[in-house]
């Protein structure tokens, strides 16, 4: 694949308590800088979202911020921050071939 | 003895076994077992205690094989699957499942089971374990389920398997009985037996026994009477159980005298009352509330060799709790030790509890749990009692009392946030209205309420179409000042109504709102972005380990029955034979293969000499060179002997010519040498080197050395070493010579020339390989023997101090055997001890630990356990013992060792022993192996028993075959069906009656011969009843004979006879899956005729489709699919595709459209792929003309995808394109497939198109299409996988070849040429695999022994000799070996 330059500052955020919405997550999150982007993804067919998000900054220092603070807690519960790995594209890449 | 064993016993036992808290426990006597898995909710069951082990062993491997990361073929067709294989597969899916569960927490989920049960029933034919499986999953297994529904559970169950075909035995009812007493379910034993009778299965011991407890369950002392009274006078041993249920029984007919008296009575009979005797007693007493004595009866029980496990006080729990006496519950469970396993065990004693109605007693047994994880360093409070509140919702308990407990778990610090949990649990069930109460008390607590907290409550009206229920919730949002959002609306609320203006009357909310909901659904559509869950692809396992063993055995069996082979195969046959066998075997059996080997000689039987080098080769590689001799008796005298001898005499002849004329003569002379030393005639070869002494070369002394040695003439060898030496100094001879040297020299008592040798060895960096290290273990296994112990410690010390090999268990050994040998034990353990401490082995600690346990050598026993368990631990201390205990049928002792408390299987370890014991057939060692292990944590009882088995067989023991059964039905195990067909076998060979349903080994193709036999012999048979079609009908089906079924079929309807729906569904299907769609329908009209509500199977249905695709039938394949629908029928994974795939070809969009939508509708259990329907939909558009609209829907799909598109392959579009020559529409893609290429940098598409091409063969255009996008070259994963899929058919060597050709780095030349040489594998092309191995050669590369097996076999297959040694293992160890190392390459290049 090609590489795409383009720079983000995205963590990964997981063990995300089910009572958390993303407008909770944007709340907390906003503390550490501008938020661009958040990405909670909720599971359409059960109603609850699926315990991890994405959120990105607007600068690389939201993302240093946020990387730094530990633990994080949000509402009692220990969430886990990391920052997010280039995608795993790719992985699943031969699975689709053929007879479909 | 037996004081000092005892006393030795209790320092081993008590030692420091520390780390486990088990042994915080006052009194010493207390072994008692530990227990995996569950609490017997044998609620009630007084005296019945089920294991949870019945279904916890390790499932075999699960593994499927290949090389390297071969991809997994997409589904084959449906019919061509052998139906036994998906049988076997699913049952071990299903028994993985199952297992997994009751391992992990001690219990089955009712969803999961009922998830298998409609599994095995979609497939048909289910066999006699998957409903055994099923059926002893119905008790005590579902705590969370209530008593009745359970059994109505195993009955409905019992009655739909009946059904579909599945036999039951004499283990199924004992099974269902089983299933009863944990139920208490109330049922008539009499009748019970009736009904076995009425089917004529037999009711053996454990039948009885069952029925006697159902009886006492009642406190029906009469009835129970009556049963042991018909026992005795069958003879039937009355075992503890019975009187353990009798002790209930008494109690419950309210005489607590008798019952206490059944214990004398048992002492009278020579029975020592058992822990499940007091457990019996104790409930008794539990029942009536009586605590004090309990307490007495607990203090007796501490006095004597038994003892109670937790689970067993749980059980007195249960009863006090369920009798009313709950104020007692905490001063029985402050006796429990929290041994392991505890938390799983109380967590379903838990669950029983609250599912009948003890939910407090319940909350009072969580708070005693041990907390698990340590509060972490920032104080976080581990959240406990998840289960109890979920239990607690699911049972409908009032919103009070959750209310209730979760400010207690809260305040005991127990869980952080117990109401949300609560409340999660709440709104998953779809409780609204606890749910409600939970959030109104949040409120009020000034807990925030969210829009999102709805969802799930909304998801399950919204499926349903249930308008009121979402409006009920909607009026609950506002009831607690909640807004809904546009989110709410959009995904939860609006999809519910059947348009807008319904939405927006029925909701009466503000147009703004609906309005963007439906902007934002308009977008999701618009986006594409269907998440479609990846669901993990059922393990294809198979059961390869059995297949080969199952080989094994045949060939071995094969042997002894003498063949009655033509002349002319006896000799490559033989060579197959001794060649499949291992090293091991042929040892073992090293006098039948001489015996053997006589006879054929007998009769005449002669083997050419090119059969005989390649035996004589394997004889050496498995050091057994004494069978050489036996084998070369077999070889045709004249051939060898007149060819040998000409062969002499033309040398020997040359060679006088060339040194009269003056010529050289070493190389003629080193011929000459090595001919005679090939034919063993070493008088002559040292006669021709003493006449041509000067011409001597290097290699004619290093055979002419090997031999002396080998004929152990010592002198003779050396002097030719010296004399080799003073011609050249510096020359090695290789490492077998070496060691052939040191071994005779050694042998001789020349120990310091032999040191010499393994100095020289070193200095002149002698390499030594694989086998040349066994031959040095036989070296000095050869000193072992004579008891030479300073020779072999000397020759192991100097080999190991010089390097030459690594020091392993096998090296080391050979000292302990000469310690042994000489009867020295403590002098065996020092050295072993001495070998821990130098290199790290522990060579037959096994066999020193007999030694010393016969002898009596209590000191040294005690030095070698201490020393073991420091070195190697408690766990492994205590099994050598036990071993030792076994071997020397001290049975007492072993199994005080196996109920340490903290022990647990060993799979390794106990397989180990019972191997020993079937290889020297020691049935009572294995037999009280098995015995004494059925309490042992985690001890897979299914693999024991089938130890047992084997071992019958071997001895041909059917009797005690049959015994082994029944003793597997007392133990609830329930057998894999390799255990069953290994019994069915062992009682068939007896010429006796297999009383259970043999399941089919699908591999046994060889064998239809037979089988068809057998049903002409049955047709035969006059009086034909329709139990009679229904299994010839059933086999003709398996056996794939679709149209013998029919006519048969046909002659049963003739003929008046009925037939259940199974059979008629199996000739159904047979027929489908044989094309002939009209047989199929006419089999329908019959079964119609005779069964009113005749419906075909989901997998008929399936077929059915696939058929009518086939036929070009598709508008009837789809009307069949809906109506499948709405049978509620599930249709397969490939019948969708086809009917896709044949919509497609007739441009059928908006068809392709519905099936999407029916099958959304149907949930995601089908794990299709979307591109199925994608692609399809595409290339409908291009057969009816609009190829723009077809590029358009595949761009949206990669400009718009999301992340997953990019890696959706459309190869499929491209192919169907190619193959239909439409170069119009090809245009245009190929187009296309540029476009996101050099536009958005999207590869897929272009790489998919070039390797299209490729497969048609169409090599310019892909030339072409790879000149204009240079990326393809880099899409390594994909052209990867291409040749891997390429190598797993024959004739596709080409592609390979053609791709590398075009992208000549795509792969690296070490894996291209493996790939190739499996390709020329699958195309038996020795003559392309040779000159492949020969370039890897030149190249310089190191082949893998994969590579060289499969040359090999290509080899031997031409009836070639390989110019290499054969890797010896099989194929799948070489791949896996080959896995691993990949493995590990790409775990250090990810670091």
């Amino acid at each position: 694949m090609a590489a795409s330059s383009k720079k983000v500052f995205e963590v990964f955020v997981s063990k995300i308590p089910w009572t958390v919405a993303s407008k909770e997550m944007k709340e907390y999150f906003g503390q550490f800088g501008q938020i661009k982007k958040c990405l909670l993804p909720f599971d359409k067919e059960t109603g609850f979202h699926r315990g991890f998000c994405w959120i990105g900054y607007s600068t690389d220092e939201g993302l240093q911020n946020a990387l730094q603070k530990d633990p994080h807690i949000i509402e009692g519960s220990r969430i886990q921050v990391q920052r997010n790995r280039k995608a795993f594209l790719g992985r699943k890449a031969t699975k689709e071939e053929d007879d479909s | 003895f037996g004081l000092n064993m005892a006393a030795l016993l209790r320092s081993a036992r008590v030692l420091r076994f520390s780390p486990s808290p088990l042994l915080y426990v006052p009194g010493a006597a207390k072994y008692g077992p530990p227990r995996s898995g569950l609490y017997c909710g044998a609620v009630g069951a007084r005296a019945i205690r089920v294991s949870a082990r019945v279904l916890a062993w390790p499932c075999a491997s699960l593994r499927q094989y290949g090389v390297a990361p071969q991809q997994q073929g997409v589904s084959k067709d449906e019919a061509s699957i052998g139906l036994r294989t998906k049988q076997a597969q699913q049952f071990d899916w299903a028994l993985a499942k199952l297992d997994s569960s009751v391992r992990r927490t001690g219990r089955v989920t009712k969803t999961l089971l009922l998830r298998i049960f409609h599994d095995i029933c979609r497939t048909g034919y289910p066999s006699g374990n998957q409903a055994l499986l099923l059926l002893r999953s119905c008790g005590s297994l579902l705590p969370e389920m209530p008593l009745a529904e359970r059994t109505e559970l195993a009955h409905r169950i019992w009655d739909k398997l009946q059904e579909l075909g599945a036999s039951y035995d004499a283990s199924h009812y004992n099974a269902l009985l089983k299933v009863y007493l944990q139920n208490e379910h109330k049922f008539s034993p009499t009748d019970f037996l009736a009904k076995m009778e009425e089917a004529s299965v037999p009711a053996n011991r454990v039948t009885y026994q069952r029925l006697i407890a159902a009886y006492c369950q009642e406190g029906d002392i009469e009835g129970a009477s009556k049963i042991l009274g018909f026992m005795k006078s069958k003879d039937l041993p009355i075992t503890e159980a019975v009187f353990n249920s009798l002790v209930s029984g008494h109690a419950h007919a309210g005489d607590m005298g008798s019952a206490e008296g059944i214990l004398s009575v048992m002492k009278g009979a020579g029975i020592e009352p058992g822990p499940d005797t007091y457990l019996a007693l104790l409930s008794a007493y539990a029942e009536k509330g009586d605590i004090a004595k309990i307490k007495l009866t607990l203090e007796t029980v501490d006095n004597t060799d038994t003892s109670l496990m937790d689970r067993d006080l749980m059980q007195v729990v249960f009863s006090l709790a369920k009798a009313g006496y709950e104020q007692h519950v905490p001063e029985v469970v402050e006796r429990m030790r929290h041994e392991r396993g505890y938390v799983p065990d109380a967590m379903n004693l838990c669950l029983s509890l609250i599912t009948q109605g003890r939910e407090d007693t319940a909350l009072t047994v969580l708070k005693t749990f041990p907390s698990l994880q340590v509060e972490s360093e920032n104080g976080e409070v581990p959240d406990l009692g998840n289960f109890f509140l979920r239990h607690c919702v699911n049972m409908e308990k009032p919103a009070e009392k959750l209310i209730k407990y979760s400010r207690e778990l809260k305040d005991a610090k127990l869980h952080s946030g117990p109401l949300q949990f609560t409340l999660y649990c709440a709104v998953e069930a779809n409780k609204t209205r606890l749910a409600m109460e939970l959030m109104t008390d949040m409120k009020a607590e000034g807990l925030p309420i969210r829009p999102h907290f709805f969802w799930p409550l909304l998801t399950h009206h919204q499926r349903d179409k249930n308008i009121p229920g979402i409006l009920e919730v909607l009026r609950g949002m506002q009831q607690l000042e909640v807004m809904p959002d546009v989110e709410t609306y959009s995904n939860y609320v609006v999809p519910a109504f059947p348009n807008m203006d319904a939405a927006r009357a029925a909701l009466q909310v503000k147009r703004g709102l609906i309005v963007a909901a439906l902007i934002y659904i308009n977008m999701s559509f618009c986006s594409l972005t269907v998440s479609s869950p990846t669901f993990p692809a059922t393990d294809l396992s198979v059961f390869r380990g059995s297949l080969i063993s199952g080989f094994k055995r045949l060939i071995s069996k094969s042997v002894w029955s003498f063949s009655l082979f033509p002349a002319e195969n006896v000799a490559y046959f033989l060579y197959n034979l001794i060649d499949s066998m291992t090293e091991g075997e042929v040892q073992a059996k090293e006098e039948k293969l001489r015996q053997y080997f006589a006879q054929l000689k007998s009769l005449n039987v002669f083997i050419p000499v090119t059969i005989y080098r390649g035996i004589r080769n394997i004889l050496d590689a498995y050091h057994v060179p004494e069978l050489i001799k036996d084998v070369i008796t077999l070889v045709d005298s004249k051939e060898s002997i007149s060819t040998a001898e000409g062969r002499f005499v033309v040398l020997e002849t040359r060679l006088a010519e060339l040194r009269a004329e003056g010529k050289p003569v070493s190389a003629v002379l080193k011929q000459l040498i090595q001919a005679l030393c090939a034919e063993e005639k070493l008088e002559r070869a040292l006669e021709i080197k003493a006449q041509f002494e000067q011409d001597m070369v290097v290699g004619a002394y290093a055979v002419l050395i090997n031999l002396c040695s080998r004929h152990d003439n010592a002198d003779e060898a050396m002097n030719l070493k010296r004399e080799l030496a003073r011609k050249d100094s510096h020359v090695a001879l290789d490492a077998t010579k070496y060691l052939a040297l040191v071994r005779v020299l050694s042998k001789h008592g020349r120990l310091e020339e032999a040191i010499d040798m393994l100095k020289e060895m070193k200095e002149k960096d002698v390499v030594l390989n694989d086998s040349v290290v066994t031959q040095l273990f036989h070296v000095l296994n050869a000193a072992a023997m004579k008891g030479d112990v300073a020779t072999v410690q000397r020759l192991q010390d100097t080999t190991f101090a010089l390097g030459l090999v690594k020091p392993t268990a096998n090296l080391c050994s050979p000292l302990i055997s000469a310690h042994l040998e000489s009867g020295n034990y403590s002098g065996a353990l020092e050295a072993a001890m001495e070998c821990h401490q130098q290199y790290n082995q522990l060579p037959r600690i096994h066999d020193i630990i007999c030694g010393l346990v016969e002898k009596g050598e209590m000191e040294t026993l005690q030095k070698a356990m201490d020393f073991i368990s420091q070195e190697r631990g408690e766990m492994t201390m205590l099994y050598d013992l036990f071993f030792a205990f076994m071997q020397t049928r001290r049975y007492k002792e072993a199994r005080k060792i196996i109920e340490t408390p903290g022990l647990r299987a060993r799979p390794g370890r106990l397989q180990w022993f019972a191997e020993k014991c079937i290889a020297n057939n020691q049935m009572e060692a294995l037999e009280n192996m098995v015995d004494v292990t059925e309490k042992l944590f985690e001890c897979d009882r299914d693999e024991m028993y089938h130890y047992l088995l084997r071992l019958c067989q071997e001895s041909n023991d059917w009797r005690k075959a049959e015994a082994v059964w029944t003793k597997m039905q007392e133990e609830n195990v329930i057998p894999r069906e390799k255990t069953l067909r290994l019994l069915a076998n062992i009682l068939k060979s007896s010429g006796q009656v297999v009383p259970f349903d043999v399941p089919e080994a699908w591999y046994e193709e060889d064998k239809p011969k037979s089988a068809e036999f057998l049903l002409k012999e049955k047709s035969l048979v006059p009086n034909e009843t329709p139990t009679d079609y229904q299994l010839r009908l059933v086999t003709l089906c398996k056996r794939g004979k679709g149209k013998e079924a029919f006519n048969l079929l046909k002659d049963a309807d003739k003929k008046g006879v009925v037939l259940g729906p199974a059979p008629y569904d199996g000739v159904i299907r047979s027929l489908l899956a044989a094309g002939s769609l009209e047989d199929a329908m006419a089999v329908r009209e019959i079964a119609i005729s005779h069964i009113p509500g005749f419906k075909l199977s989901d997998m008929a249905s399936s077929l059915l489709i696939i058929t009518q695709v086939k036929r070009n039938e598709v508008k009837d394949a789809m009307a069949h699919l809906k109506t499948m629908l709405q049978l509620d029928q599930v249709p397969s994974q490939l019948a969708i595709t086809r009917l896709v795939q044949g919509l497609g070809s007739h441009g059928d969009v908006h068809g392709i459209e519905e099936v999407e939508g029916l099958v959304k509708a149907l949930g995601t259990s089908l794990n299709l792929s979307r591109m199925v329907f994608l692609n399809n939909t595409v290339l409908a558009h291009i057969k009816n003309g609009d190829v723009d609209r077809a590029v358009e829907s595949l761009e949206t799909l990669y400009t718009q995808g999301g992340d997953t598109a990019h890696t959706s392959s459309v190869a499929f579009v491209f192919r169907k394109v190619i193959e239909e020559n439409n170069d119009a529409a090809l245009d245009k893609l190929s187009a296309m497939a540029e476009r996101l290429a050099n536009h958005f940098a999207l590869y897929r598409p272009a790489t998919d198109l070039f390797m299209q091409y490729l497969e048609a063969g169409r090599v310019e255009e892909a030339k072409f299409m790879l000149q204009r996008c240079a990326a393809i070259a880099e899409q390594r994963e994909i052209l990867l996988s291409y040749m891997t899929k390429a190598a797993q058919e024959p004739g596709q060597v080409n592609k390979i070849k053609t791709m590398k050709e075009l992208v000549p780095d795509f792969v690296d030349k070490e894996t291209l040429y493996s790939y190739l040489m499996k390709c020329y594998g699958l195309d038996k092309d020795l003559a392309s695999a040779k000159a492949l191995h020969d370039q890897v050669q030149q190249e310089g590369m190191q082949p893998d022994e994969l590579f060289l097996k499969r040359l090999a076999v290509l080899y031997r297959d031409a009836g070639e000799a390989a110019p290499f040694q054969e890797p010896p293992e099989s194929f799948k160890f070489y791949a896996e070996k080959l896995r691993e190392k990949t493995k590990a390459q790409t775990a250090s290049a990810d670091d």
